[in-house]
């Protein structure tokens, strides 16, 4: 990828996660950073400092995450979920790489809280 | 949220427990109406096996006039269920029109239908329907939003989607939006639209 691709994709991706509003933009950022990992919506919540009910994540949220092909959302079991980041989506997986990159450290703060 | 979306979801609270209770006092009222007259019983004869009191309650339980009382208390029902279908509290209407108008120019032509929905026209021909829901699924969502283009036939449709995070239904752009994502979003929808019918 030539260097103003990539300009105009990191462009694209301010753009997009600017767009969103605060707790769509935080499951985003802990997911990318701890991708390949998947979570539940549990932990998710635990990650992104959600104080609600998980089970209201899914309805709203995740549903149109999912639906925008940002997230990607595996039944597990009848009553567990593993959600994780969609690394094939063009503006994510940028994100991702940067996460996996330049994050380590907020990576560690991250899989401290999944930890507990 | 925006002072105005919080006027309109007070208007909104405001306007339930109002249709509430009125519907707690019709129903006593209706009830009232279609049992006092006397009683229009369905059956008749009904075997002397079973004691008086009994045959009497099934009597005033099967009957003309509990008919009449469901359906005018269904009728109720329907006509809450068209008023809350039907209408958006005016403030919420003047904010959704303005961010629109921000974003559109104001001399863009914004319609706006019952139920809850406007639909307006770019000025390259490609129309947006934009429905509103009140108290969305998703947690402290008050006002939710579906956005919805025209058919595009660009072969880069799906692509042009998720780089602006929406997806393709049917050949349109489509996605859910918050209330507070209505300006971002919606801006991103407008250069995705603008991006599909090059």
């Amino acid at each position: 990828m030539s260097d103003d691709d990539t300009l105009r994709s990191v462009y694209e991706l301010v753009q997009l996660m600017s767009s969103l509003n605060d707790t769509r933009r935080s499951i985003l950022i802990a997911l990318a950073h701890i991708y390949p990992r998947s979570v539940s919506g549990v932990q998710l919540s635990r990650l992104i400092g959600y104080s609600g009910k998980s089970r209201s994540l899914y309805r709203g949220v995740l549903a149109h995450l999912q639906e925008n092909k940002m997230i990607m959302i595996d039944q597990l079991t009848p009553k567990l979920y593993a959600i994780r980041i969609n690394n094939e989506h063009p503006l994510l997986m940028l994100l991702v790489d940067m996460c996996r990159k330049y994050g380590s450290k907020s990576k560690k703060i991250y899989e401290k809280s999944l930890e507990e | 949220m925006d002072s105005l979306l919080v006027r309109a979801k007070g208007l909104y609270v405001d306007r339930q427990r109002i249709a509430l209770a009125t519907v707690m006092i019709v129903f006593t009222v209706t009830f009232y109406v279609f049992y006092s007259p006397g009683i229009y019983t369905l059956v008749e004869g009904i075997p002397h096996q079973i004691q008086y009191g009994s045959v009497q309650g099934i009597e005033i339980v099967y009957s003309f006039n509990t008919i009449g009382f469901f359906l005018a208390f269904s009728i109720m029902v329907f006509a809450y269920a068209v008023w809350s279908w039907a209408f958006l509290p005016s403030p919420a209407v003047s904010y959704t029109l303005g961010v629109l108008k921000g974003i559109f120019g104001p001399s863009v032509k914004i319609k706006h239908g019952i139920g809850k929905r406007f639909s307006l026209t770019l000025d390259n021909g490609v129309d947006v329907n934009i429905t509103c829901r009140i108290k969305g699924d998703g947690p402290e969502e008050w006002f939710m939003y579906r956005l919805e283009s025209s058919k595009f036939e660009s072969p880069d449709l799906e692509k042009i989607a998720l780089r602006h995070g929406m997806s393709v239904s049917d050949g349109r752009l489509v996605t859910w939006v918050s209330n507070d994502e209505l300006h971002s979003r919606t801006l991103l929808m407008g250069n995705a639209i603008s991006m599909a019918s090059m």
